[in-house]
């Protein structure tokens, strides 16, 4: 079941084109990765997605209700992320929570501070509850910015950056969460991150969107292969000698090979001739130690996605 | 419009204006100076109303009196007679500083100061429809700046009648005039002030710039201060009644574009 369906979204601010003709689609419990340069038109996406702002054409609907028309009904059943963690400083973290709780319809008083704590448990924010958000670390204001956006339980969920600021234990403590959130209870999350390690364990596809349109959309892997441009594998013998790498030249599939750091790196023109290259080589009577599939990061792949746009 | 939802973002602002000391003092200043330090420098200090410049104040006011007040009056040392000029016609428009200067420093932090902290795009981005949060925003300067007023009314009135009326033999206030102002003319000066802070809002980056600009608003008030003063006019029920409505017709048209100001992607896309 589709999560999120955009269709030609559009946005124009004074006949600058911020975002052109987005067309995308993001299945129920899917974690769908926004990257692009800044100035791409990411934040302007997620308004439009989050129906904070009226795309100029085209519409996107959001758990079935659409951002122009169900604008009301679309932000009930979402929870945002911002750029800024949008706290009221002078009010405690537990008042933070309580007033977005209400505000989203948590109305059960029982209900509301079982979730508050649950949350502030979970972010270790709890015996700072009572302080105001403003004497809070940078780390502990976007910990309670995501406690924020997770408090009536939206079934899709959009974050803006949500390591950002994060020292390394927090910041693997919300990957593991959104990793929960996706799997065990089908939440959908739209990551707008620059911190492509981010994407690339997370997201199960990733859109690059420059200069307000889609480059690519694709899994992360995908996006790696197709930046490699073909199937290169790494493969380690326990002897190099000749044989084995004229048995590995002529094996099906194979394009290129070459010998470098005493291993044969070999092109091929899928994954799938990898058996049978194998095959070859130890019918030539070679001993193969290792075969590893090279691919460029996705931090390569993202890089030359945009340069080559 | 859902009134539960206008009044949550009613009760978060108002607790965050009273941990905010920057529009906090103001509000508690300015009722102390005029509730307390007025009354009793007047009433105490006799060269602070006898002096020669106070005696043109009795020349050019007393002539506009009513009638019956006029011939009260003679009845007392021209000493007393200044002292109420003073007390109950004198500092009268300064009590509708108070609902304009108190509703227009919560207005800016309501408006512009959300929008300088960038607590603003979390707020819209929740379900509250744009009335509810209007009216919210609204309501959090009005009561407060209406609490003030009607406060500091009581208090005043106490503080004068206490002070004067061993001297008078009766409570100089409250009295019909006073009514009117605080019960309809205040009310009316405090939308005026918000009205007037959602457009300024609406135009600036931040809280400061935005109360500058608020503050501006005190004018007319001393247009009517110096009005009395020259003997242009003298606020009887009847004038206030006229300036409410005056000021009522002001306040609509300034909410009329207030509300086409209110609108979320203006907001987001002023503060980028």
């Amino acid at each position: 079941m589709e999560s999120i369906v955009a269709e030609g979204l559009t946005k124009r601010f004074n006949g600058f084109t911020a975002v052109d003709s987005l067309s995308f689609k993001v299945e129920q419990g899917e974690i769908f990765g926004l990257l692009g340069p800044n100035g791409a038109g990411k934040t302007t996406t997620i308004r439009m997605l989050a129906s904070l702002i009226q795309p100029t054409e085209g519409d996107a609907y959001v758990g079935g209700f659409s951002v122009r028309d169900d604008a009301l009904r679309v932000r009930e059943i979402i929870g945002i992320l911002t750029e800024n963690p949008s706290l009221y400083e002078r009010l405690s973290a537990l008042e933070n929570l309580e007033f977005f709780a209400r505000a989203y319809g948590v109305d059960d008083s029982q209900t509301r501070d079982a979730r508050i704590r649950e949350l502030l448990e979970f972010f270790d924010l709890w015996d700072r509850r009572g302080d105001r958000a403003g004497t809070f670390s940078k780390g502990m204001k976007q910990k309670l910015a995501l406690a924020r956006a997770l408090v009536h339980q939206p079934s899709t969920l959009y974050l803006d950056e949500p390591t950002s600021g994060l020292d390394p234990k927090s910041a693997k403590d919300i990957r593991d969460l959104m990793e929960r959130l996706s799997q065990r209870e089908g939440q959908t999350i739209l990551l707008s991150t620059h911190r492509l390690e981010d994407a690339e364990r997370l997201c199960d596809r990733v859109m690059i969107i420059n200069r307000g349109g889609a480059v690519s959309v694709a899994s992360p892997r995908e996006l790696r292969q197709r930046a490699t441009g073909a199937h290169v594998v790494k493969v380690g013998l326990r002897e190099l000698a000749e044989p084995f790498s004229r048995a590995a030249e002529v094996a099906e599939g194979v394009k290129a090979l070459d010998i470098r750091d005493g291993a044969l790196h070999v092109t091929m023109a899928d994954e799938g001739y990898t058996p049978g290259l194998v095959r070859s080589i130890v019918d030539a009577g070679g001993s193969v130690m290792y075969v590893v599939p090279l691919e460029v990061s996705l931090e390569e792949a993202y890089l030359k996605v945009i340069g080559g746009e | 419009m859902r009134w539960s939802k206008a009044v949550l973002v009613f009760k978060k602002d108002v607790g965050e204006v009273a941990r905010n000391w920057e529009v906090m003092a103001p509000m508690i200043i300015l009722p102390v100076i005029l509730t307390v330090l007025i009354p009793v420098i007047v009433t105490l200090v006799p060269d602070s109303v006898n002096g020669p410049n106070n005696a043109n104040l009795v020349d050019s006011m007393l002539p506009n009196l009513p009638a019956a007040v006029k011939e009260m009056l003679s009845a007392f040392p021209e000493g007393l007679q200044m002292t109420y000029i003073m007390l109950v016609y004198f500092f009268a428009p300064f009590f509708l500083i108070i609902p304009l200067m108190v509703a227009g420093v919560i207005a800016s932090d309501s408006f512009a100061g959300e929008k300088e902290r960038k607590t603003i795009e979390a707020l819209l981005a929740a379900p509250f429809t744009d009335g509810e949060l209007l009216i919210g925003k609204i309501l959090a300067s009005f009561a407060p700046a209406m609490g003030a007023t009607l406060i500091s009314f009581t208090l005043y009135t106490v503080m004068v009648d206490a002070l004067t009326v061993r001297r008078f033999g009766f409570l100089l206030l409250p009295n019909l005039t006073w009514v009117v102002m605080i019960l309809f003319l205040a009310p009316a000066a405090s939308l005026l002030g918000i009205g007037a802070t959602v457009i300024i809002s609406s135009r600036v980056k931040g809280f400061r710039e935005a109360q500058q600009l608020s503050a501006l608003l005190v004018v007319p008030v001393l247009a009517l201060l110096i009005g009395q003063a020259v003997g242009f006019l003298i606020m009887g029920p009847v004038t206030l009644v006229v300036l409410t409505v005056l000021v009522l017709v002001v306040d609509a048209a300034l909410f009329g574009v207030g509300v086409s100001l209110f609108n979320r992607e203006r907001i987001l896309s002023q503060g980028h």
